[in-house]
């Protein structure tokens, strides 16, 4: 392994790449090998113009080597390990130790941010060298403990640095912002659907996935965009996984602990919420990960595009596999899904009534019924209230976000306690496994349970989901076992009666 | 004063150019087969054919825009001959130096170093 290293992404893994460079006599000539893309090869241009802008002229002829030969190299960040290999064959500089080199080069020297910068800084901990990356890239890699950066506003101070002449400041694991950006809306603002509200806070206690049903104006999207107020804080590792997949895509994440948020239109395409493309980029769902994805106006999602996320609400990581080649991408999600319960919107309306002829009713509910909605453990609906609600409620709607939030984070804080020696972190996460031994019952449940699963006819899949939704309606009143009273609000938000089918 | 005097008028000129600079001059109107090489110098160990491209003012080109891909292949055609021939091996490249002549006043010289800037495979 040579001294000069950069990185090429594979997925969200960085993989050192051995830059050579040969310089013999002959007529100027720069030629890039080793699989580089249009971006790398176009990077002798930049590394040109950078490495003249910092008094170093090349001449001859050049061969750069991107090692391993038959790997695919891909993207801007090669520039400057090129240009520090240039620069150590013309003699302006020597390196002893290995480093690792990320950035993209203007022409005048200067640095610009780049993607990879999380994955660089994982190997470069990994191998124990050092890294060199673009200011723009510091804040995100500062958040990644114990690895050795330095932040290099432009090539001229590199090069200075590496000859010993003026040291860089290295980059500092920074402390994060734990201001959380206030609610809004906020829960306390929304009138009546306590039953909803109630769902929200469960939901986010124990990353289930939710449904919410509800005619038009009754406030479905409201809820959910209340759920991002009340979301426990990322962990430190949980962080690290969203970083991850955000840099992978060169996009900026701020110091804090908000969880992810996306939310997607119903026109998406499969590889916008799925990941791929020749890059293998991720998709919404990976960028969605540890946070909430929510799927508005879900009836009018495509078929297939509802069908691809019945793998990754299972087994929360995506596999993207093209013919460029095959990556994992981390996919744990709660989802966030919200509809009509007919195509006019009144089906079970207390004032309007339903238009829809029974035919038409049923095609609009098989299209919902997939599996997709038994992988959803919080059927809720979301009425519309009456002109007398809506009027009289004033100033009585509930606990804040803010409340709910102290609550919520309090019982994923008892869920990450409980799971830790089991690597994961929520109770929507339970393996199949440790649903039936790990889940601690009180004596009465189990009998309760054999009644209730033949009586709505519960699945094994129902039965754990069942059992999960449970214990964490026990964590938020801070109980260690699961009574009859938390399987039997869990039962209530079982599937069946919100979309008509039973369950 | 008709083309060939404006030439050699030109590259008297380049050559005292180049010297000032302090070039080493290899040689003028080198002739090699398929061409001809106006100027031949050393700079710091790096061997450098000039191009030089004289015009007298009035013209609608300025003298070093009239250097075009053809010009340039059998430059750097003729380069390899003369670089093989002379068994140089060390690094070499193409300058062009354009004078555009002022009836009036004194030439102006644009010196523009590396012309083919690694964009010509061998």
């Amino acid at each position: 392994m040579g001294p000069v290293l950069g990185v090429t992404l594979k997925g969200i893994e960085a993989i050192a790449i051995d830059v050579e460079v040969e310089i013999t006599g002959g007529l100027f000539a720069i030629a890039v090998v080793g699989l580089p893309d249009a971006a790398v090869k176009e990077a002798r241009e930049r590394v040109r113009a950078a490495l003249r802008a910092n008094g170093i002229h090349l001449r001859g002829r050049i061969a750069l080597n991107l090692a391993p030969a038959d790997l695919p190299k891909v993207g801007s960040l090669l520039d400057l390990p090129m240009a520090v290999g240039l620069a150590m064959e013309t003699g302006a500089v020597s390196l002893t130790k290995p480093a690792l080199f990320l950035g993209e080069l203007a022409m005048d020297g200067r640095l610009r941010g780049t993607k990879g910068a999380v994955p660089a800084a994982l190997l470069a901990r990994k191998m124990g060298v050092p890294l060199y990356l673009p200011p723009e890239n510091a804040c995100e890699v500062s958040l990644v403990k114990g690895v050795n950066a330095f932040a290099v506003p432009d090539l001229g101070a590199l090069l200075g640095h590496l000859a010993g002449e003026c040291a860089l400041p290295p980059v500092l694991g920074k402390g994060l912002d734990l201001d959380d950006p206030p609610a809004d809306p906020d829960l306390c603002d929304i009138k009546g659907q306590a039953a909803a509200k109630r769902a929200l806070e469960i939901a986010a206690a124990g990353h289930h996935n939710l449904l919410l049903v509800g005619s038009p104006g009754s406030g479905k999207t409201m809820l959910a965009r209340a759920l991002r107020g009340i979301l426990p804080p990322l962990t430190d590792e949980e962080r690290l996984e969203t970083l991850l997949v955000r840099s992978t895509l060169g996009l900026r994440t701020r110091p804090d602990r908000t969880r992810p948020y996306r939310i997607v239109h119903h026109t998406a395409s499969t590889i916008a919420l799925c990941g791929g493309g020749s890059a293998l980029k991720p998709g919404e769902i990976s960028l969605a990960h540890r946070g909430v994805l929510f799927l508005d106006e879900f009836a009018e999602f495509h078929r297939d595009l509802l069908e691809a996320l019945r793998q990754p609400l299972e087994d929360g990581t995506i596999t993207v596999s093209r013919a460029s080649g095959s990556v994992t991408y981390p996919a744990r999600v709660l989802l966030v899904c919200a509809c009509n319960p007919c195509p006019c919107g009144y089906w079970g309306d207390p004032v309007e009534t339903c238009r829809c002829p029974a035919h038409v009713l049923e095609k609009y509910r098989n299209r919902l019924s997939g599996p997709i909605l038994d992988r959803i453990d919080l059927h809720v609906s979301v009425p519309r209230l009456t002109p007398e609600e809506l009027v009289c409620l004033e100033g009585q709607h509930g606990p804040s976000s803010e409340e709910i939030r102290r609550k919520v984070s309090l019982a994923r804080e008892i869920q990450q306690e409980r799971w830790k020696k089991e690597g994961f972190h929520s109770n929507a996460e339970i393996p199949e496994r440790l649903v039936r031994t790990g889940i601690r019952l009180s004596r009465d449940v189990r009998p309760f349970m054999v009644k209730a699963a033949r009586g709505m006819r519960l699945s094994g899949r129902g039965i754990s989901r069942v059992l999960k939704v449970a214990r964490t309606v026990a964590d938020l009143r801070e109980s260690p076992e699961v009574a009859v009273e938390d399987v039997c609000e869990a039962l209530a938000y079982r599937k069946g009666g919100v979309t008509g089918d039973s369950a | 004063m008709d083309h060939l005097e404006t030439g050699r008028l030109g590259e008297s000129l380049a050559e005292q150019y180049f010297r000032g600079k302090g070039w080493t001059i290899l040689g003028r109107n080198v002739r090699v087969k398929f061409g001809e090489l106006d100027l031949v110098a050393l700079d710091e160990g790096e061997l450098v054919i000039v191009e030089v491209r004289t015009r007298s003012i009035g013209k609608v080109l300025p003298a070093e825009e009239t250097v075009g891909p053809r010009k340039l292949k059998v430059l750097v055609r003729s380069g390899r001959i003369y670089v093989e021939k002379c068994r140089w091996a060390g690094p070499w490249r193409i300058d062009l130096l354009g004078i555009n002549l002022d009836p009036g006043g004194s030439p102006e010289l644009v010196h523009l170093p590396d012309i083919t800037a690694g964009r010509i495979d061998a």
